[in-house]
Formats: C-alpha cells, structure tokens, sequence
C-alpha cells in the first residue's frame, strides 16, 4: 500500500528543531526526518524512544565472558591438562590469573562485534543496501521533515510553509 | 542559540566563515580532486619501500629466520622491536576519539578520523611481525585454539603471546568497526555527491546505505559511546599485554612490574607523536588548515610533552627499583643499559624521549607547526629505541655470563623494517584520496557551538 | 628386399577378379561404419544432456583429475632384509665390544650398532674403558665420504690381488738386490702384527720395522728404557695420589697417550674430608693447568729449571740453578711432596730423556705408589731417532721398500719435504691408509685400509692387558687391512681373522675361551712381571739436561682436545668441538700471554655481532714461517707461544674442513718447546670462531660455587649460610629458603621416575666427551665456522669455561661487594671483564637444566614444550611454530633454534648432506626441520628403552640403571644420572648432598639437574 507524504526542507538544525516542536505540537504525524548530522535533542522532539542497543552490549559482553571461561576451562583443565611451567593445571581457579586477559578481550570483542551487527541490522545498514533517503542534500546541508498526509494535504503544506522550510514537496511514499 | 553556547575563552576550532555546505564541500574536495604531484611522488617512493620489503620477508619465509642478525642469545631483536613500536603508534587514534570523546573533548573531531586511520594502519603493520617472526610461517595457525584431528591439540592460554594473539586481533577488529561505522554518514555524503557511475557505485556500496534518519542517529551516537566505552579500556589492555611478554619473563630489564602502565604511556607518546607527523602534513596537503588548526596541534603537543614525562619517570623508576631490589642480576641488567655495549642506544632513547619533550613547556615552541613536525619525528625515533633498549641489552647480557654476545642487523632486518613503513605510507596516502578524512558529520554537528563566525556572532550579542 | 613382401588378406586373393578383393582394395573397411545410425537419429543426440561443451569439460576434469593423482609425495625407498639375520632385530641396538687403537687414541669401547650400523661409540665400563672426544667421534670417521676407497697404483684404481702380486714380485726384487725393507708403522702396540712383521723379514729379509708417533713421546720412553730396561711408558694412578706436581706434563689431555683422568678424577672428589693436591707448572693453560689447585705459569726453559731445582731439593743434593721467584713455590711443592712421601707423585712432560729421568728419579726417591713400573703401557713406541735415521737413508738411497702403515709422514714430520724427496729415492712406496693423505698422493702404491670398526686386531695397551678389535659392520669400501696384505705378501693364505683367533689361543689366552674374550674386548692376563732396575748416573743427567738460549719468544706446541695429532681433521664434530679452554672452533692459533700482546700491539676484539677478531702474526722458528692468528690467553707464560698440532691438512678434506695452519713445521727434533721464535705483527686480522665470547664469571658466585677443603670440612659451618649458600625470601616476615615458596599447589612427582643429573663441578676436567656423545646420540647438527661467528652453535650440552678476575672466584665476589656508589659498581663490574693474568678457572657442563617451574613452558604459545611425567622438559618439534620465545625467557640460555635447514642443504656440507655422513644418524631421535627449537631431551629414547627393556624382562628397572649420552660417555664419574624416586639410586644421595646445589636457584625454576659445590685443596704444606 502507498502513503502520500509532504517533506518539509529546511537549511538550519534550529530551524528545523522548532518546526518539528510545532508539527507535533499541530498533531500532524511525523513519519521521518532526516538529517546530515545528529541533531541533539531531535529525537526529544519527534518523541523517539531511547535506543536498547547499550544494554545488548552489556549482554553480548556477558556471553563472551563465559564463552571464554568456557574455553579455556575445557582446553586447559579438562580435555587435555599438561603440566606447564609447573602450572595447576588441576585447578581452574588455580590457574585462572593466567585466563584473566583473554577473558577480557573476548568479552569486549563479543559485545563491541555483536552490538555493532545488531545496529547495522536494526537500522537496515548493510552492503549493498539502497539508500533511501529522498533528497541527497539531506546528507550535506539539507534537513527533511517527512510528515504523513492523511486527507489534510493542503491544508499541511500551509501548515508547513509557515515553519521556514524553504522546499517543500508531496511524494508518494512506498 | 542558547543550546550551541560556549564559552567564550575556548578557542575555535573551525576557523573562517564556514557554512555546513562548505564544510562539505571542503571535506570533498581532496575525494573529488585529482591528486597532485607531490602525493605521486610521496606515493611511489612508500610503494618502492613496500615492495622492497615484501622481497625481504619473502626471502626471509624461504631461506630461514637465519638470514636476520639474531641468536642463540638474542632471539628477538628487529622483529619485535618494531612489533611494539607499530602497536605502540597504533594507540593514539583509538585513544583520541574513544577517550575524549568519553571526555567531552570537541577538539577531537577534526582529528579523530585520520587517527583512527593511523591506528588501523599501524596495527596492521604490527600484525606482520609476530607471523613473520616465526621460524614456521606456514603453522601460524598452530596459535589459534584449533584441534588436530583428535581434538586434542590446543593452545597453551598461560603463554603472554598467546594473550597477544587475542588482544591484537580483537584490537584491530574493533577499532575497525568503530572506525567505519564512523565512516557511513561521510561515506553517505560522498555518495550523495558523487557524480562519476563508479565512484557512486563504491561510495552506496561502503556507506551500507546510510540516510540519516533521526531513529538512526540516535543508535549511532549510542553505538559510538559504547564503543567508545569498550575501545578505551581495550587500547589499555593490548599494550598492557604486549607489556606482559615481557613483565611475565623471568629476564632481568625484562620482569619488571612497572611495565604495563609504563608501555602504554609510551604508547601515547609515540602514538601522539606520529598523529602530529602525519596531520601536520595532510593539513597541508589538502588543505585542510581550517579544521586541523594550531589549536590542535599544540593540544597534541601537551599530551606529548605530559606522557613524555610519564615515560621518563618510568626509566627512572627503572633504575631506581634495580638499585633498590639488591638483585645483582637487575642491577647489572640496567647498568649495562647505561654504561654496556648499548650505551649509545640507551641515551639516544632518553634524549629523545626524556628530554626532547620538554621543549614544549614553551608555548612559542609548542604553537610552532614546523618544531612540533620535528619533535614528533624525534619522538618516534626515540621511542622505537626504548624497545631495542628493552629487547636486545636485556637479552644480550643476562644470567650466565658464558651466553653473553651481541647483535648487529643484517641488510633484511632494515628492508623488512622500512618496508612496513612503505606499506603504512602506501595505506595511508590511498586513505588520504579516497577517505573523508575528517568526520564532516560530526564536525558540522559542532559548527554552531565552536565555529568561528557563530562565536563572534554571539560573543558579539552578548554584551 | 622387405618392401616386396607380400601379406595374405584372405583366401579370396587366391582368385583373380573377386569383387571382394576389389572392394577391399577401395575402401578401409569390409562394412560402411553406420555413423547414419548415430548421428542420424536427431531425438536421441538432442536427448542426451552431453554437449560438446560438457564433454569438453569432462575431459578438463578428468585431466586435472589424471594429474593431480600424478602428485605424490616423494618415495622413500625402505629395503627389507631378504633373510633377516638371526642377530638383528629392527630397533632394537646390539653392542658390540672392540678396542680404538689409531696409534694416538687407545681405548676399550662398546659400539652401539642399529640395523648393521656403528652409529655410537660407548666406553667398555665392564673393563674400566674410557673415551675422549676423538674416540666418541672415531664413528663419524667411519663415515667420511673421503676415504680412500679401493687400492691404487699410482693413483690409479687396480684390484688387490694386482697390487699384492706386483708389491710382491717388486718386493723379491728389493730382496734379490739386496737392499732393505723399511716398515714405518705408528704404534700398534699389536702383538700379532709384530709377529707378522717379524714373518716379513723372514721371508724378504732385512725388514727394518720403524715405529713413528706424529707427537713423540721417545724422550720418555727412552729414559723409561734407561731406568727400567723396557721401552714403555710407566702408568700412573692419581687416584691413589695425595700431592700431585705436574712440570708442564698435561696429563689430562694427551700427555703419554692421556686416559688418566679417571683417576685423578676419583682423588679429585673430596672423601672423608681429604683430596688430592695438585700443583702445575707449565706454559700454555691445559686443561691439567684449569684444574690444579696452584697453577704456576713459566716459560719451557724455566720448567726445564724448575725440574731440576726440584729434584735437587728432594734428593738433597747441591742446589743448584736459582730461579727466583720461583724459587719459594718450588720449595713448597718439594715439602709437600716429601710430606706426603709414597702418596705423592712428580710427573713432567718436558721432551727430553734426561729430564724424563728426573721425575722418575724423584717418583723413585719418594717411592711413589703412584707410578705403576710394573705393568707399563704400549701405547706409544716410536723412536725418533730410527725415524730421523730412516729419513736420511732414504734420501741416501739406502732403502729398497718403504710400507708404511697409519702414518702420514708426508704431513706430521719437520722435515715433511725432505722425507718426500726421499720417498722419491726409494723403489716401491707403499702406504697403507683408510684416508686419502698427503703421503697417500706421494706413493707409488696407496692401499685402502678399513676403520678400526671394520678390522680385526689385537692391542696390548699395557703389560698383561690384551685387547681385541673386531668388525661392527661389513667394509664399506674395497678395503682390506695392513695384516691381511703382509699375510698374502708372506704366501700365508690364511686369513687374518683366522690367525688372530690362532695366535691368541695359543699365546694369550692360555685355554680361556676365545669367545669370551672376543664379548669381554679385554683379556687380563695376570702374572705379574719383575721390575728390572738399572741404575742411573743422576749427576750425568743433571749435568746433561737441555738448556734453552737465546732470545725471543718460547714455543710450547701441544695438541688440541679436539683434534689430537690430526688423523681426524676431516671430522666435521671434532672440527666444531669447542677447545675446553679456549672455546674456540675449527682454527689453531698462537696463544699468547696479554703482556705480550700488549707489547707487541697485538689484539683481540669483538665486533658488531660480538664475533671475536685477532691479530695475525708471521711466526719464524728456525728458518721456518707460518702467518697465525693470535689469542690471547690467559694464564700463558709471559715470553712463551702456544700453537696446536693437528691443524692444516690439506689431503682427503671437505674444503668446510679445510681450516688453520700445518704446526708440525716447528716440530723440529721431534721437541714441543722451540726457542728462538719471533713475531712479526700483521695489519690483516682473523675470524675466530668462538662459542664463548665473556670469560669471567663477573663474580657472580652462585653460578659456580666454589670453596676450599679447609672450609668444607670445617664441620661447626652449616654450608647452607656459608659456602654453599641458598637463596632466602621473606614470607610472613621470617626468613625462609626461597624454594620452600611456591605461588600454587605443586604437582605431584613421587610417583613413577624422577629423572635428575647430578654434575660435579671437582670431578669434572672440561674434556668435552660429553658434547660429542651428545652430538653422536641426538643427531645435533654441524653449523660450520661462519654459523659460529654468528654465536649460532647448536651444541645441546656446552661446557661453559670461566677465568677469575683476581686470584680466585671468591675475591672476584669480594671484589664486587666492595664495589660501592655507582661510578664505584660501574668501575668495579668494567674491570671484572677482563680475566686475571693468571686466573684460577672452572668448567661447568650446562645443558637443559629440564627445570620443574620452566619458564620456556609457560611462555609458548602453542604448547610445544611442556613437562614429562618424569621430569623431562619436552619438546615436541612439529607443534613448535618458532617464536623463540622460550630460548629469550630460559635464564640458562640452553635452547637452540634451527636457524637454516641443517640437513640435506648443500649450504651446510657436513655429515648430514651425504649419504654416507647420514648413515651414523640416530634412528631414535628427529632430525629437527628448519625453524623449530630443539635442546636437549635428558635422552628421553634412551630413558624409555631402559624402561621398555626392563618391562619386557619383566622387572622394575635396576638402581642406576638410567643412562645418558653425557653421563655414559664421563669418564670422571662427574655426571651422575638416575631416578630420584629409587632411593638406592646413586644420584638421589647426591641431589641430597651438602655439596648439591642448582644453578640460579633464586630464580625459583626447581631444575632436575643438580651440580656440586667445587671444592679445591688451598693447604700449603
């Protein structure tokens, strides 16, 4: 199904900050904006939830903790212990300052790598991918509001051309 | 306006009348130009060094390790030598746009994403060394926790190079994604503006499609923090591990708890160092004199001066604790440091990296482009000292005085050593054609707060 | 003419116009080939999936495919026994009992021989056998792709039979014209082969048989003969010896055929708290000089003195010849002689008959029971004069035949060119050899001769004791021996074998059982002989003995540990040994004091990579001039050079072997000390190989730990805080023994072996078997001079050698305490590289200390080196990736990397790179690929067989019954090896001994290997 948008262009960050304060204010439903860098306090604005990927990364981090722990136990103590440098190879605990680095590193390698992936997943990021951003100054110096239609388009692109956007264009949105 | 306000006293950080589009475009223009002569010459002199060295370890992986200056007694020279100096360099990048960007600090933007270059770079120089080092190339893959086909062969995880295995890779793997994540947004821009089919093509490949969306902003700011988070403590540990090779020996110069702190101290110094060398060129070169600005340089230049001084504690301490411990083994380990056959490297290590720093108490010399040039140079030199001081005169003359020799380089040594630095030049000049080689997002999203004209603008309402 | 044939098709061509023969003549075939029916019918071509392209494809599969089946590893090629001998057992070693007897070396041995090859050479324990270096390498020689391989005439090859016929028609002329027959033999000390001779002159008459030792000992033997009527040597058992004074005689090297260190040894050793004293007086620095209590350095001419005074204030008679200062220590020496009377024993290797007499004489006033005159050796027979004689006959025209049998005029003599002219004058020239010498090129016969482990013979190395040398492997080259040829000359067809077995049950054995002598290697006849004594006009020999005038430098030529007289030049082990005191391989060089040095300008120095660079000198000895290299050497006498013997062959050499410089030029009248040498300095310098390249121990008293008698008897001492001194730390603030602290729970080691060695700093004299045992047992590769240079030796088991910086290596630790304040260590430790003009020194073995905390274990990444079971610090060659990790972080710097592909490298042309050489590899133990580390394995192969041995007898293994390579092949008994966990083993006392201590033990690495405070007897009578 295809849903008709107006996309509100502005050329400055505050601009832009008030204008999508008012839309919200007016009701209309932001669907997207669009901007060439992060625009702090934005997501305030439009109402966005914070993002969940910090704790992902906390729990990545714990699974290659034990992932490590797991290995080095198995590889060192139980599947094959050898007698090295008189170390205790009987004792996991024992000999477990030996393990310490290693259990760091794979515990930042699992979350820093897991995290990363679920990021590119979540926001469609990956190789290959089509850009889909409607106008390619967006990325420059352009700002986008992208505001849905329903039924109210003339009276929106008023409502719209009174927030300082300097373009403004109606588009269908697939 | 009130949300971008800085005080006043801060220096900017982007200088002349800059709108966001200029930015761009500024950003653009070395990515979009042609390259001049002078990046041709720069360019094939590094490819010949490359190549040079290629020929050096190829012969090296055909003939035997034999072919190096090393011995029964010295083992380890060159080789890891310049293992530690390209991980030691390789830390500053990670460190500027992890740590100060945990630390608030703008004056990393314009920087951050070349050092990060440098880092990657540098750490993949590092990389070759513990492989070529090896007297069986072609088992490499023993050090990887793979069994044989009774499932019974494993790695040996008490042995500190086993530890670097891991802490190198994750290293370089992170500090990878932290840096082309990144990297999308400019990518993007590229894209976007990319004219030339092809040049489009590879830019919508590298950029993962990026648009900007708010959502996506919002996770990437979040994603950078904590990676940010993880990559600090992580630049810590590798050279902490590297350290433990040696800390963890029983080599008198070589077992010596103060090692970790101390490695990563010099790490930042030279790390520092080699930023200043590469960007004091590049601002140059593509003229980006705007964004790189003095300012920065003699930031930089503090830090230098700061973890010079760490370092020289360090060498003191060193000795102090070698007199102290009462350990005839230490003691002559660090006396034939100062006085032995090595004497001469161990001073050319203090005067570069002791007291050469110490110029940059003077403001006149720290703001100076061209002294900061060569102190970073100086630096680096003295700082791959420091570890053929540690290696080779700890090594050459430990406990069984029977054993005791020397070492002198053979001509593979030299080629293999400025061949790495060839294929650093070589990684980093294409980066400098191809790369937005400053984060424009990130620069821009601080335009308002720290751009010259915005400051002057509002200074100028406020009173 | 074929062309026309004419081939039948059918019976059909029988008839003229037959269509079938028609048709045939027009087309190929009988019938149309129905390529219609296939390629007709469209559906089923268009059915099949095939197309060309496939099909194409198929055959590039199938290619490849053919290919890379085609690939396959290389063949090595392992030849079956086609009947396999009774005696022989795959992998399993047979021992076979024989005697060396190359006129230098004698010695009983056991050959360890693996699937028919002699790959080890053992001593025979059973009868108090014991072997040196040269013996331990003699098996190599058997394998030296240089040999000479068949009997030639005139260089060229003709089978033997042809050589006997015409030596004997040629022979028979001699005979007819009179003239005589020389036959110039080293010492065979062979009585068969005597006997043999002897048949000669009855069948040619007038055989001249002239014995000739390349290094003389005839002044001895000659004033033996004058005092006792034998020509002999007399033995000497220093173990009975409580003083022992030595003028320049270096009795533990190769003085009167060496072999005493065994009992010096076992003086040596503190028991009830007493030892042997040993005094030396000498020029160069021996290894007899390293190991004597008081060591007093003195040019030749000096010793010649020294001797003298001695003897007139032993006998009391007029004293004459003041030699101060020397005067006092002379004095001294005397008063401990007299004090310990019949214990006490005076020998001298000054080569002079008179001066010979004198230590008899003395030997004689103390009635020492020391010197054995009863039952003398045999070991060296050869008489100068006859030789010098011969010489001059020859040249005079005087001799018909010379048959020379192991010997190598043409290179050992002085005068080497005058005995070549004079072979010129002589009618037949016929030299037995095993090796392609000089004197080989110069005859006009050149008779391949087996080594010793291919031949039969007899040897009687002293009176009473009979040795027997049999073959271990058939010979590998168209040899055949100096006997079996002297048989066929004398028109005896029996063999020589079968005469041996004939003498010997008739004279020898005296109805004893020849087999068993033949598995003993020894028969001891007893019955003892009487002493003949004949007096001597002492005066006359006083009055007599040489005095050396004349300005200049003295020069004192001896013989090098490794090479001996240098029948084994061409032995790549011998030539990388590293000389005991020195440490210097594959060269011979002038030794010279630093004074000496110093004056003349002459210099020694380490370059970049620490080599070791020296002057070059051009020597002059009467007439004659040599360009040497020069080294300076501690403990040289002031105006005195020292040059080794051996060096300089030319013939029958690898050009690797090709090293140093022909000294027997300045071997003039057969004398070691030559006056008159001058030196003139070159600009040029030399490459020294040098193993060791810091000689002091920078008083560094807990590597070797030495006291003296006095302190180690004082029983009020508790040795753990006085001589013997062990590392303490501090835990819970009370002061503990470090090695009671362990950071984990240790592993327990009670169970099973518990491997330890236990190496004795006082029994240990630095002779070096043990490297080369080591090298023969673990297949350790030769690295060749330039390897060496680079400090890249692989020797597994090295002795290290240090000098004191002052008297003695406690002052040196004094010497270093009392260096205070910085500038005051800094001066202190500079000064401390350099050794003592005279310096006291000590040998210590050092091989993987295999320790139970190893620091190369914990460090490898792959785990390629771990911990036995059994104490073993293990190797395991193809996990090593070679980071070389391990050998930067092992404290005792034992591990050894395969720098290059060592073998099978045509870089490194040594054993390993020809067949031949490959054949004495040790099929138990790898040969290591390029880029792994390797050290040494305590001889796990042989620990296991000992144990596989002792499973299959059904037995737990025997007290003592673990060997080494090192431990089997020392003769002093200073490396003792065994299992801790038997308490009756030997070893386990000694790792429990007061004198027991473990190098750098404060490092905490818990080593297996155990050494023993070196004591030395400082009491002054």
């Amino acid at each position: 199904m295809s849903s008709k948008v107006v996309q509100a262009m502005y050329n400055d960050d505050d601009i832009l900050m008030d204008a999508v304060k008012e839309t919200r204010a007016a009701k209309h439903h932001i669907e997207e904006v669009y901007t060439p860098f992060p625009v702090h306090g934005l997501e305030k604005a439009m109402g966005l939830k914070d993002t969940r990927i910090a704790i992902t990364a906390f729990m990545y981090g714990c699974v290659g903790f034990c992932f490590s722990v797991w290995m080095m136990n198995y590889i060192m103590i139980e599947d094959w212990p050898q007698d090295i440098g008189g170390k205790p190879s009987f004792s996991f605990f024992l000999n477990m300052p030996s393990f310490v680095p290693i259990m760091f590193e794979m515990s930042v390698f699992f979350a820093a790598h897991l995290m990363v992936i679920t990021f590119y997943m979540r926001s469609k990021l990956w190789p290959f991918k089509k850009a889909e951003n409607p106008d390619p100054r967006t990325t420059d110096d352009m700002f986008v509001m992208e505001v849905t239609v329903d039924g109210n388009e003339d009276e929106l692109v008023s409502f719209l051309e009174k927030t300082g956007t300097v373009e403004i264009k109606v588009t269908e949105k697939h | 306006m009130s949300s971008h306000y800085e005080a006043p006293i801060r220096k900017p950080l982007v200088i002349g009348d800059k709108s966001y589009h200029d930015i761009t475009v500024e950003v653009a223009a070395p990515v979009e130009g042609k390259a001049n002569k002078l990046w041709w010459v720069a360019f094939s002199i590094s490819l010949a060094a490359f190549l040079w060295g290629l020929g050096a370890i190829i012969y090296t992986i055909g003939t035997g390790i034999g072919v190096w200056g090393l011995n029964k007694t010295v083992g380890w020279a060159w080789d890891i030598t310049n293992f530690v100096w390209w991980v030691g360099i390789g830390h500053a990048g990670t460190l500027i746009s992890a740590v100060l960007l945990l630390f608030r600090q703008k004056w990393r933007m314009g920087i951050n994403r070349s050092a990060e270059a440098m880092t990657i770079f540098s750490v993949v120089q590092a990389g070759l060394f513990p492989v070529i080092h090896m007297g069986r190339v072609w088992d490499a893959h023993y050090v990887l926790p793979i069994p044989n086909q009774f499932g019974t062969l494993w790695t040996n995880f008490n042995s500190p190079l086993l530890w670097d295995v891991f802490a190198i890779s994750t290293y370089l793997s992170v500090s990878l994604v932290f840096w082309w994540t990144g990297l999308l947004p400019d990518f993007a821009m590229l894209r976007d503006r990319a004219v030339k089919p092809f040049q489009k093509k590879i830019y919508s490949l590298v950029s993962f499609g990026w648009t900007g969306r708010a959502k996506d902003w919002q996770r990437f700011e979040e994603v950078s923090l904590v990676l940010a988070g993880l990559a600090t403590p992580l630049v810590l540990s590798v050279h902490t591990i590297v350290s433990f090779d040696f800390a963890t020996s029983v080599i008198p110069g070589w077992h010596t708890t103060i090692f970790p702190p101390y490695f990563v101290a010099g790490a930042v110094f030279s790390g520092f160092a080699m930023v200043n060398t590469l960007l004091i060129i590049m601002r140059k070169v593509s003229n980006l004199e705007a964004y790189i600005t003095k300012q920065h340089i003699e930031l930089m230049n503090i830090i230098i001066m700061i973890t010079g001084s760490i370092v020289g504690c360090a060498y003191i301490t060193e000795l102090f604790i070698a007199w102290y411990s009462g350990v005839e083994y230490e003691q002559y380990a660090f006396l034939n440091r100062a006085t032995g056959p090595y004497a001469w490297a161990y001073w050319i290590m203090m005067s570069c990296n002791v007291f050469s720093p110490q110029f940059m108490w003077f403001k006149k010399l720290r703001t100076s482009i061209m002294f900061s040039f060569v102190i970073s140079i100086v630096v680096n030199i003295g700082m791959w000292f420091e570890r053929f001081v540690i290696i080779v005169t700890s090594l050459h003359r430990d406990y069984l005085p029977s054993s005791w020799t020397m070492f002198s380089p053979t001509f593979v040594d030299i080629a293999i050593y400025v061949g790495t630095i060839g294929f650093f030049f070589v990684l980093f000049l294409l980066y400098a054609r191809t790369f937005p080689v400053i984060a424009q997002a990130e620069v821009k999203s601080i335009l308002k707060s720290s751009g010259d004209n915005y400051k002057k603008l509002r200074d100028g309402n406020h009173e | 003419m074929a062309s026309n044939k004419k081939y039948w098709k059918s019976v059909e061509e029988l008839n003229e116009n037959s269509s079938i023969v028609d048709t045939l003549k027009h087309n190929e075939f009988v019938e149309e080939i129905p390529t219609d029916d296939f390629l007709g019918d469209k559906e089923s071509l268009e059915a099949s999936s095939t197309t060309r392209r496939d099909f194409l494809k198929y055959v590039g599969f199938t290619t490849a495919a053919a290919s890379l089946a085609a690939c396959e590893g290389p063949v090595v090629k392992s030849i079956p026994y086609v009947i396999q001998p009774d005696d022989i057992i795959p992998g399993v070693a047979d021992y076979y009992a024989t005697t060396m007897a190359d006129g230098f070396d004698f010695a009983n041995v056991l050959v360890k021989v693996r699937e028919g090859r002699p790959i080890k050479i053992e001593p025979n324990k059973e009868v108090n056998g014991s072997t040196n270096a040269r013996v331990q390498a003699s098996v190599l020689s058997l394998y030296d792709s240089l040999r000479l391989r068949g009997p030639k005439a005139d260089g060229q090859d003709i089978s033997w039979d042809e050589a006997n016929s015409q030596i004997g028609a040629k022979l028979n002329e001699i005979k007819a014209a009179g003239l005589p027959i020389a036959v110039l033999t080293g010492t065979m000390a062979s009585p068969s082969t005597n006997k043999l001779i002897a048949a000669l002159n009855d069948t040619f008459g007038n055989v001249n048989h002239v014995v000739y030792d390349a290094v003389s000992e005839s002044a001895a033997l000659d004033a033996f003969e004058a005092m006792y009527g034998e020509r002999a040597l007399p033995d000497y058992k220093f173990e009975n010896a409580e003083v022992i004074v030595s003028v320049g005689a270096d009795f533990l090297g190769d003085w009167q055929g060496g072999d005493f260190e065994a009992g010096y040894a076992k003086g040596r050793v503190p028991k009830k708290g007493k030892m042997s004293r040993h005094i030396q007086f000498e020029s160069n620095m021996t290894l007899s000089g390293a190991n004597a209590d008081k060591r007093i350095a003195l040019t030749p001419s000096d010793q010649i003195k020294v001797l003298a005074r001695l003897y007139a204030t032993m006998t009391g008679g007029p004293v004459t010849m003041e030699i101060t200062p020397l005067t006092e220590a002379v004095s001294k020496a005397a008063a401990q002689l007299k004090k310990a009377g019949s214990k006490a024993v005076v020998v001298t290797g000054i080569q002079d008959k008179n001066a010979q007499l004198l230590a008899l004489a003395i030997n004689k006033v103390l009635n020492s029971e020391v010197i054995d005159v009863a039952a003398p050796r045999y070991v060296r027979e050869g008489n100068d004069t006859r030789v010098a004689a011969l010489v001059a006959d020859m040249n005079a025209g005087k001799v018909g035949a010379l048959i020379m049998n192991g010997v190598n005029p043409a290179y050992t003599l002085p005068n080497a060119d005058e005995f070549v002219a004079g072979l010129e004058k002589v009618q037949l020239s016929v030299a037995f050899s095993m090796q392609d010498t000089e004197t080989v090129a110069k005859s006009q016969y050149a008779l391949a001769t087996p080594h010793y482990l291919e031949s039969w013979g007899d040897v009687q190395i002293k009176k009473g004791h009979y040795s027997l040398v049999q073959p271990t492997i058939q010979p590998l080259f168209d040899t055949r021996q100096f006997q079996d040829a002297l048989l066929a000359w004398t028109g005896n067809t029996t063999s020589y074998y079968e005469y041996l077995k004939a003498e010997w049950n008739a004279e020898v054995l005296g109805g004893t059982s020849w087999n068993q002598a033949l598995h003993d290697g020894v028969f001891a006849s007893e019955g003892t002989s009487e002493v003949a004594e004949v007096s001597v006009d002492m005066g006359a020999v006083l009055g007599a003995l040489p005095v050396m005038r004349g300005e200049g430098f003295q020069l004192n030529l001896y013989t090098k540990t490794g090479l001996g007289d240098g029948q084994q030049a061409n032995n790549p082990w011998l030539q990388e040994f590293p000389d005991p005191i020195t440490r210097t391989s594959w060269d011979n060089y002038l030794t010279m004091s630093k004074a000496d040095a110093d004056a003349n300008g002459v210099v020694n120095y380490n370059v970049a990579n620490g080599a070791l660079n020296g002057s070059l000198v051009e020597l002059t000895v009467n007439g004659k001039t040599e360009v040497l290299p020069v080294y300076v050497q501690p403990g040289q006498a002031k105006g005195s050079l020292g040059l080794a013997l051996g060096y300089g062959r030319t013939n029958g050499m690898k050009s690797e072997m090709l090293t140093g410089k022909n000294a027997y030029a300045f071997y003039n009248d057969f004398n070691t000390f030559q006056g008159n040498a001058t030196i003139k300095v070159l600009s040029e310098e030399h490459e020294f190989a040098c193993v060791q390249l810091h000689n002091t121990l920078m008083g560094r008293g807990d590597i070797v730990k030495e006291t003296d008698l006095a302190t180690y008897n004082d029983s009020s001492l508790d040795s753990k805080h006085t001589w013997n001194k062990v590392p303490v730390v501090s835990m819970d603030h009370k002061e503990v023994e470090a090695t009671s602290v362990d950071l984990w729970d240790a592993f327990d080691r009670s169970v099973g072996h518990h491997f330890n060695l236990s190496i004795d700093l006082n029994a240990c004299t630095g002779c070096g078997a043990c490297v080369i045992a080591c090298h023969a047992e673990n297949n350790v590769p030769v690295v060749g001079k330039e390897e060496i240079r680079k400090s890249r030796d692989m020797h597994w088991l090295r002795i290290d050698r240090y000098y004191s910086h002052e008297e003695d290596f406690g002052s040196d630790v004094e010497k270093k305490l009392a260096g205070t304040g910085v500038n005051g260590y800094k001066d202190t430790m500079a000064e401390l590289e350099d050794p003592a003009e005279n310096p006291s020194v000590a040998f210590q073995p050092v091989m993987c200390q295999h320790c139970n905390h190893a620091p190369c274990e914990t460090v490898c990444p792959v785990a390629a080196t771990s911990h036995g079971r059994q104490g073993q610090n293990q190797m395991a060659y193809n996990r090593c990736v070679g980071t070389r990790y391990c050998a930067n972080n092992c404290p005792y710097k034992v591990r050894r990397f395969n720098w290059f592909k060592y073998a099978e490298n045509s870089e490194f042309d040594y054993n390993m790179n020809d067949d031949l050489g490959k054949m004495v590899l040790n099929p138990d133990v790898t040969v290591r690929s390029r880029g792994v580390m390797e050290k040494c394995s305590m001889c796990i192969q042989m620990t296991q067989a000992t144990i596989l041995k002792a499973k299959k007898e059904g037995r737990p293994v025997n007290t003592n019954e673990f060997e080494t390579a090192c431990s089997n092949a020392c003769s002093t008994g200073a490396m003792v090896f065994g299992d801790v966990n038997n308490k009756e083993d030997k070893v386990t006392s000694l790792a429990e001994d007061k004198r027991a201590y473990h190098l750098l033990e404060h490092i905490g690495t818990r080593p297996n290997v155990v050494y023993q405070v070196k004591v030395k007897n400082t009491t002054e009578a």
